[in-house]
């Protein structure tokens, strides 16, 4: 059969020109094969450079494409701006959180997606020089509003962080810490039957029932992350917010989380921050895409992922760049 | 911003998928011009080499496929990529199936039957051209990727399907008229709807270029002639309405 394919590639004027330039280029280097000759130079330009029709990819990086808006949202953010000092983070972000959905943010290191994540729980408070300017609606009230009390909106608005960081207590104590903080029950059963369902829901039940009073931090990398979550959802939040919540985590642990916050969606509005993009492929339904603090396009995490409609999307999630 | 892959051997492979489908439509567009030739000057000779032929249409379509599955595993591709390389594994379908088709027609002369009349063999020559004329056409545009060129040939069928329709007229008022040679009819029906049908073959790869260039929905529409249950069969005389 290679006979028969090299005495085809002969005949260039039976095969498209361009492809033919470059098989006869390369068998002139004397590697007739197509996947060698092609592995010696760069790919067709069409293929190679993602062409499309002209026009289909919007070329100006000012405006955010795609809808940033969604129907009853949980949270609605406009024209957020963030500066450390006199660098200027985050530009002009308008994005909505939608209810029981999960929403990733994408892109290159230093893009701004985890500045924009902190904005909604005001953790950029913490933060030295950190200043933020804009509208962030929290079921329609302003986070920045002076008598909120901003305990209360991390209760609200819980987060999980990158490297798992269970408290030096008991499991128990771990999940039950925000409820008593709060307030959020009345008697020592209905504290029981919070962590219960708590441990129950972040998948870690089956776990640790026997040994609740052993200390969180000799759980394994996904099991503390898993008991994170439970924290975090012990106290009711509306949100929850996560930045990179696996890149700590082996694949396996980094499945039963994924598989986790499938569940959790059913429930809760979820805003995660990922570097992988398949993670973010398979667990969320919208996307959005952070490039040099600008939000650059946004939208169902399908079409995103099949059909962006912004250059500099197609070319960081396709390994363009990035 | 750079052109092409920060992984190159990810270009390479790429490229690697995309030459070796459009090797393959050269290949097809041999079979079909031969194939063609055959039926309409009854040569024995060119429809054996179209028939010995087949077996290597089919070790692209096979490599093509591997190829593929191969870099879905390992490459996780998405957007344009993604739609490369689906996009380039239907084509390799499609052309597959037009080398089915051409082989269909070269089997006819080397059948035991009979050879067509001057006016079936000349309705032949003239619709091989159109389908030969499509098939080029799209292969140049899966060359380059042309998605306008690619809706511009997806038009051009139906100009194909109404000599096809008219042919087959023509050819059934003859065989009324000599119901002798019943079995000559036959084959020289199938052997014109091969014809069309490598052109609905073409048009699909247009299809795939399409899809290829500018995303879902150039390719949503139902293929070129499988519109009709699962043989996607239409009945003789059909013009090709409803694509």
């Amino acid at each position: 059969m290679d006979e028969q394919l090299r005495s085809v590639a002969d005949r260039p004027e039976r095969i498209a020109p361009a492809a033919a330039a470059a098989h006869r280029g390369a068998a002139d280097a004397g590697t007739p094969e197509p996947q060698a000759a092609a592995a010696g130079r760069s790919a067709p330009p069409a293929l190679a450079a993602g062409r499309s029709a002209p026009g289909r990819l919007d070329q100006d990086a000012g405006a955010t494409v795609g809808q940033v808006t969604v129907e009853d949202p949980v949270f609605s953010c406009r024209n957020v701006n963030v500066h450390y000092g006199p660098k200027h983070a985050l530009r002009d972000v308008s994005l909505d959180v939608g209810r029981r959905q999960v929403l990733a943010m994408i892109g290159p290191s230093g893009c701004g997606k985890s500045t924009f994540l902190r904005c909604l729980n005001r953790m950029n408070d913490t933060i030295p020089g950190a200043r933020v300017t804009g509208q962030i609606l929290l079921e329609g009230r302003d986070i920045h509003d002076p008598a909120r009390d901003v305990a209360m909106l991390r209760a609200r608005v819980g987060m999980v962080f990158q490297k798992p960081n269970p408290f030096p207590k008991s499991i128990y104590d771990n999940v039950a810490f925000g409820p008593r903080l709060h307030g959020l029950t009345r008697s020592r059963a209905d504290l029981d039957e919070l962590v219960c369902t708590s441990l129950q829901r972040a998948g870690l039940w089956d776990e640790v029932k026997d040994r609740l009073h052993h200390v969180g931090t000799g759980l394994s990398g996904g099991q503390q992350q898993r008991l994170c979550i439970a924290r975090t959802i012990a106290v009711k939040p509306d949100v929850i917010l996560m930045d990179e919540p696996c890149s700590a985590l082996d694949p396996i642990a980094t499945a039963h989380i994924e598989d986790l916050i499938d569940e959790l969606k059913e429930s809760f509005a979820i805003a995660i921050v990922t570097h992988s993009m398949q993670q973010a492929a398979r667990v969320s339904q919208r996307t959005a895409y952070f490039h040099l603090g600008s939000l650059v396009e946004v939208g169902d995490t399908d079409r995103i992922f099949t059909n962006p409609r912004h250059r500099l999307t197609e070319d960081y999630i396709t390994g363009r760049f990035g | 911003m750079r052109e092409g892959h920060i992984s190159k051997a990810f270009d390479g492979e790429l490229a690697g998928l995309h030459i070796r489908v459009l090797e393959m439509g050269g290949l097809v567009l041999d079979q079909v011009r031969e194939a063609a030739h055959a039926y309409g000057d009854w040569d024995a000779h060119a429809a054996q080499r179209v028939a010995e032929r087949e077996g290597t249409v089919g070790g692209y379509a096979a490599a093509v496929y591997d190829l593929q599955l191969a870099l879905i595993a390992r490459r996780n591709p998405v957007a344009s990529d993604l739609r490369a390389i689906v996009g380039l594994g239907r084509a390799a379908y499609e052309l597959d199936r037009a080398g089915a088709d051409a082989r269909r027609i070269a089997r006819t002369v080397l059948a035991p039957g009979g050879r067509p009349g001057r006016s079936t063999a000349s309705d032949a020559r003239h619709l091989a051209d159109l389908a030969l004329t499509l098939l080029r056409s799209c292969l140049e545009a899966l060359d380059v990727l042309d998605g306008e060129a690619a809706a511009q040939i997806i038009e051009r069928d139906h100009d194909l399907d109404a000599e096809y329709a008219a042919g087959l007229r023509r050819l059934l008022s003859r065989a009324m008229e000599n119901p002798a040679n019943l079995d000559v009819t036959v084959e020289a029906a199938f052997a014109l709807k091969s014809l069309e049908r490598i052109g609905d073959h073409a048009c699909n790869v247009a299809r795939q270029v399409a899809f290829m260039a500018t995303g879902p929905g150039a390719a949503c529409a139902a293929p070129a002639g499988r519109e009709r249950g699962e043989s996607g069969e239409r009945k003789p005389g059909e013009a090709g309405a409803g694509k």
